[in-house]
């Protein structure tokens, strides 16, 4: 075996498709990093246990730490940097900001994908649900409070505005 | 850390993966634990055989007097199934609470059950529904029961050219309680109660130790917590000392006995 095994993957990602020759043994992750320069996505545990790699794949979350690239080919993608639009910040994002819910922000991008997952499912949550579906993300800032009341907040925004 | 090379297939059908599938060539669908184990060194597969192309490892469907669960679904699918939801209450309520929303979106039940975790909420339930997992390889099918199916930590009685096809529940199946004590991704100890459909009553302790450990009783006053903290065997860990977990076994067992009590 070579370690050079290539396949080609079609994607969109962010809203545009893409087509490139990865590595069968990269990971979406690197993928997104390292090929596509799209480093909003981050790196820490590489155990799926943290959550800061954390993007969504036809709409699921997912661990692009532990997810190959090749199985996105025919499918959408959506990370961090595709949240805000040329209009401003994404609701998420401003009440992120607006709550002080992040620190450092390292751990920021993995939970705004999974509260945008969340939301996308439940446009209501209470708190109780935010908590249970974030609660494989991982903040070492502890600022656990805010970030889910900046979910909440962006929540009844998102409700307001559609 | 990068991954080992190896090849990617990716078949259609179920018949096309069980030819590929040796040794070497391993199953793969979510890869929520193969790929980690792939990662730090602990299996060197040579190719995967990615099973997410094949609808037929994905349907969840009703028999005359069976549930059958594809092995590809995910924690997800099982968990909001309505025929699950319908037939078989406890796992989908085992399967909302597996690891984290990213795991449950990605992992797949027969993945989750083939990689014998042994802290698996999917393998605890699946003992107390009396479940049966059929395997099939390109010269024979077998069902064997989740009793017999799980041999010991990361071990099952699968061999290595047998693809997991379906998850087989019999019904009417028994409906009960499934609590968990967890402070990290999976359970310290899990404890499934149930009323059996024939009469009497079921208590399995999970996650505790290698094994699920499965009692059945004629009446639920006869359930002897303390006995069965002594009869599971804890895996001294991070998340608690063998005393420790025995105590935290019997405190849920008693809580998931006055559970079922309170919930008839």
């Amino acid at each position: 075996m070579t370690t050079s095994e290539h396949l080609n993957v079609t994607a969109e990602i962010n809203g545009v498709n893409v087509t490139e020759s990865v590595e069968t043994r990269a990971t979406l992750a690197q993928f997104l990093r390292e090929q596509l320069g799209l480093t909003g996505t981050k790196l820490s545990c590489e155990m799926q246990v943290c959550g800061v790699c954390s993007v969504l794949v036809d709409g699921e979350p997912v661990s692009a730490c532990t997810y190959l690239a090749a199985d996105v080919d025919g499918r959408r993608v959506e990370t961090v940097e595709g949240l805000a639009n040329p209009g401003g910040l994404h609701p998420l994002q401003q009440s992120f900001v607006d709550n002080f819910a992040l620190q450092c922000g390292f751990c920021t991008p993995g939970f705004l994908m999974m509260a945008t997952a969340l939301l996308r499912r439940n446009p209501d949550p209470s708190e109780e649900d935010v908590k249970e579906y974030l609660d494989g993300n991982i903040c070492r800032c502890t600022g656990y409070e805010p970030i889910v009341h900046a979910v909440l907040d962006a929540a009844r925004t998102m409700r307001g505005a559609t | 850390m990068p991954l080992p090379a190896f090849t990617l297939h990716r078949p259609r059908s179920a018949a096309d993966a069980i030819a590929l599938l040796d040794e070497d060539c391993l199953a793969y669908s979510g890869g929520t634990e193969l790929l980690m184990a792939m990662r730090m060194g602990l299996i060197r597969p040579t190719a995967l055989v990615d099973l997410k192309r094949i609808d037929e490892l994905n349907t969840i469907t009703l028999g005359a007097d069976r549930l059958l669960i594809g092995a590809g679904a995910s924690h997800d699918r099982v968990a909001g199934d309505a025929l699950v939801a319908e037939h078989a209450a406890l796992l989908a309520t085992a399967e909302r609470l597996v690891g984290n929303a990213r795991v449950r979106a990605q992992g797949s039940i027969g993945g989750n059950i083939c990689f014998a975790e042994p802290r698996s909420d999917v393998a605890t339930v699946l003992v107390a529904l009396d479940a049966t997992v059929l395997l099939q390889s390109a010269s024979s099918r077998r069902s064997v029961p989740a009793t017999e199916f799980f041999l010991g930590p990361y071990w099952t009685a699968r061999e290595p050219g047998e693809l997991l096809t379906a998850i087989s529940i019999p019904l009417p199946a028994p409906a009960g309680v499934y609590l968990k004590f967890q402070t990290v991704e999976r359970p310290t100890v899990a404890v499934a109660a149930v009323a059996l459909p024939e009469g009497g009553y079921r208590i399995v302790v999970g996650a505790v130790g290698d094994l699920p450990v499965s009692a059945d009783y004629a009446q639920l006053t006869a359930v002897d917590a303390a006995d069965l903290a002594a009869r599971v065997e804890p895996v001294s860990d991070l998340t608690g000392s063998e005393r420790y977990k025995r105590h935290v076994t019997e405190v849920f067992v008693r809580r998931a006995v006055a559970a079922l009590a309170g919930g008839r």
